[in-house]
């Protein structure tokens, strides 16, 4: 071959290359939320601007999610996009929570993080200390369409970082029992009563957990749950103990307290002890929460989130119940909220967006697909989410229990101190290992993450 | 063509492939060798860290397991797969009836892409549905936990990872087709049976395929192990089979800690070359003199 055809295909080559990279970048800008081309209206629009002005511009939106949640997301933007013609929203959607998580940690390291992002009470303060996000305080005060007063304060509180409001929380779920009242009736037991006991809720597991072939293994178990700090502090709270030694100020983990560490054989009792749970092979086989679902597991543990897929459920009856109760009464915080990365530029746009999805309109289209307890009063009080026409029929049960509702610590390493401390747990509780010395690794391991 | 415009053409062709490594591997290679040397959490700007990352990696518990995992992990997969890759490519050496569909199967499970052969293995080792266990049920055989068991779960992992070998099989078959047939006659006339002519005819000759074969599994053994313990076990149970890619990513991106992420690549890689050193003198060089 002639050198020049063989340059100038190189040549070409090179081009298609470039061009190829280009279109990368071009195409990642627009989907993922980059700063948006220059020249778009809005741009330069200043945050305090005031709001006769209307906004412009595309905005992208990042959320977590199975397809009922994410149908319900592409509700809240078509909704959106019909009373703001000039702003283009475009949804990005992950659909598991720790691809979501992993995405979100990237974007923000590439400085591209989508402009608004949900971002879970117990992760937020990460970004926070390191002044990732843009404090929506000043926003919501400025607002005509919302008002902090509207909100549940509980939802509100854990999103206030050195005494400012961080994101807007979108929803307040507490821990409930998910239970299959079919197989309730079967067991010949009548549903959980507002205020149940510890005891109780281990009878009702023991008589639900079932050989129903009779040949010596357990088909049916009484309860599920994931194995976790996060789902083990409410009965903690209940007991009296406490998850840190200082709520407030956390210099470290009070998981060796006496009243905390006999939550926690409580707690790994249901598998070691009473085998009302799925143990380590049974839960690998087949995981408890397809087990509910496939209506052989008698009450799950979970927040609201589980709605939009159990309402798929069409084989069995099921309804929700509060936690049982232990010494006094306590519940744990599940909140997501609305968050802009401080480098978004369209601000104005940015924040139309998270004010319009949770304004009362906004709040009751995602509020429809069951997948939240709405964090706006109004909302949470009113049919679309009461409605007993649909499953669950008791979801007063959500709001009976936010009076005691608590939050862990707000702190920047606690998602890694839940992450080791549920490898450690789960030792225990697959009898792996003596809870004493599970305590005592996980005390001594999370202990440098109290000092950043 | 001259030899040496046969040789810059050669360079030509080469050229899109080197411009990709530099783009997409070199260069972040070198960016990544700098992080190393600095605490970053990608949100705001690196800072000097001088050796502390390093130090900090000497106390980490976690970083120690994986290094011992990751051992463990070279040390059943690369013989066990070098020994069946050699058995298959001298079992369908010779061109006989059906033997490109054999090679084929062999050869399939390397094309099948990394998630959806990890996924393909997470049913086939579930421990009560999975058609392993259902198979050696049958048959009466103990039924291990597998992937649950934290004492079968790094090997379960490394079974999985045996049958992708389609490369390394390809190169040996290409090497035994080089061993010249009179070598085998006249080892038939000497009266040489089947195990001798593999001992004094084969491996001498193929030294440098095998040799050449091992260093590339001991690569992928360290490097790609990452797919499958992600999605088939989480580095669980217990960290039974937390291996150092995973670790690596889980502190760079799970937790943010771009710089201690760094400091391990920079050590695996370091610790990688020193194994190939390593096995490159179990060998004794490439087997011949390189200036023939």
């Amino acid at each position: 071959m002639p050198r020049s055809a063989v340059y100038s295909r190189l040549t070409l080559l090179a081009a298609v290359i470039m061009l190829a990279l280009a279109g990368c970048a071009g195409s990642n800008n627009a989907t993922d939320g980059g700063p948006s081309p220059p020249g778009g209206a809005g741009n330069s629009l200043p945050a305090d601007r005031p709001a006769t002005a209307e906004p412009s511009g595309a905005i992208s939106f990042m959320i977590f999610g199975d397809t009922a949640e994410k149908a319900a997301y592409e509700q809240l933007v078509a909704a959106f996009e019909e009373r703001h013609p000039a702003i283009d929203v475009s949804l990005i959607h992950i659909p598991g929570q720790s691809d979501y998580r992993q995405r979100l940690g990237v974007d923000f390291a590439a400085g591209t993080p989508a402009d608004v992002v949900l971002l879970n009470y117990r992760r937020y303060a990460a970004y926070a200390a390191r002044g990732a996000l843009e404090p929506l305080g000043p926003y919501l005060e400025r607002s005509t369409l919302i008002d902090q007063a509207d909100f549940y304060q509980e939802s509100i509180q854990p999103f206030i970082w050195e005494g400012q409001l961080m994101c807007i929380p979108q929803n307040l779920s507490s821990l409930v029992v998910y239970y299959n009242r079919d197989l309730f009736r079967a067991a010949g037991l009548s549903d959980p009563s507002a205020d149940w006991t510890w005891e109780e809720f281990l009878a009702a597991a023991q008589a639900l957990t079932r050989d129903t072939d009779g040949d010596g293994a357990t088909d049916q178990y009484g309860l599920g749950t994931e194995v976790s700090i996060f789902r083990a502090a409410p009965f903690i709270w209940q007991n009296g103990g406490e998850l840190v030694d200082n709520p407030e100020a956390p210099t470290r983990l009070a998981l060796d307290s006496p009243a905390a560490r006999e939550a926690l054989q409580w707690f790994v009792d249901l598998q070691v002890r009473h085998k009302v749970v799925p143990d380590a092979v049974a839960e690998a086989a087949e995981d408890s929460e397809s087990r509910f679902l496939n209506g052989r597991l008698g009450m799950f543990l979970n927040s609201r989130r589980g709605v939009p897929t159990y309402r798929t459920i069409e084989r069995f009856d099921w309804d929700v119940a509060p936690l049982p109760q232990g010494k006094q009464k306590a519940g744990i915080l599940h909140a997501d909220a609305y968050c802009m990365p401080a480098v978004s530029e369209n601000k104005a746009a940015i924040w139309t967006f998270i004010e319009f999805a949770n304004a009362a309109e906004g709040q009751h289209i995602i509020a429809a697909s069951g997948r939240t307890v709405p964090s706006l009063r109004a909302v949470a009080e009113s049919p679309t989410f009461l409605n007993p026409g649909q499953k669950p029929a008791n979801s007063q049960v959500f709001l009976d229990v936010i009076p005691w509702i608590r939050t862990v610590p707000i702190m920047a390493g606690w998602a890694e101190i839940e992450e080791l401390s549920a490898e450690e747990l789960s030792r225990a509780y697959y009898g792996q290992a003596s809870l004493d010395e599970v305590i005592r690794a996980t005390q001594e391991r999370a202990q440098p993450l109290f000092t950043p | 063509m001259t030899h040496r415009r046969y040789q810059r053409s050669l360079l030509l062709l080469l050229l899109p492939f080197l411009f990709g490594v530099t783009l997409l591997v070199v260069a972040p290679a070198i960016l990544s060798l700098g992080l190393a040397f600095t605490h970053y959490d990608g949100l705001s700007a690196p800072s000097w860290a001088g050796w502390a990352n390093f130090q900090a990696l000497a106390t980490n518990q976690l970083f120690g397991i994986a290094v011992v995992n990751s051992l463990l992990f070279v040390a059943i997969s690369v013989p066990l797969r070098t020994l069946l890759t050699f058995g298959l490519a001298l079992l369908f050496a010779r061109p006989r009836r059906g033997v490109g569909l054999y090679r084929a199967a062999v050869y399939l499970p390397t094309v099948v892409p990394g998630v959806a052969y990890a996924l393909i293995w997470l049913w086939i080792l579930n421990p009560l549905y999975g058609p392993l266990n259902l198979l050696l049920g049958s048959v009466g055989l103990p039924t291990p936990a597998w992937l649950v068991d934290p004492r079968t779960a790094l090997a379960a992992v490394a079974l999985a990872a045996v049958f992708q070998l389609g490369e390394g099989f390809v190169i040996l078959l290409a090497g035994l087709q080089e061993i010249p047939d009179e070598y085998y006659e006249t080892a038939t006339l000497d009266g040489a049976g089947r195990l001798a002519m593999v001992r004094a005819i084969v491996l001498p000759l193929l030294t440098p395929w095998l040799l050449l074969v091992v260093l590339r599994d001991l690569i992928v053994s360290v490097q790609s192990s990452f797919t499958p313990v992600l999605l088939m076990t989480g580095g669980g149970p217990y960290y039974a089979t937390l291996l150092v890619p995973l670790l690596i990513y889980q502190t760079a991106f799970e937790r943010l800690r771009f710089g201690e992420g760094a400091a391990m690549t920079l050590l695996v890689f370091l610790g990688v070359g020193l194994l190939i050193a390593l096995t490159y003198r179990l060998f004794g060089g490439w087997g011949y003199d390189e200036a023939v």
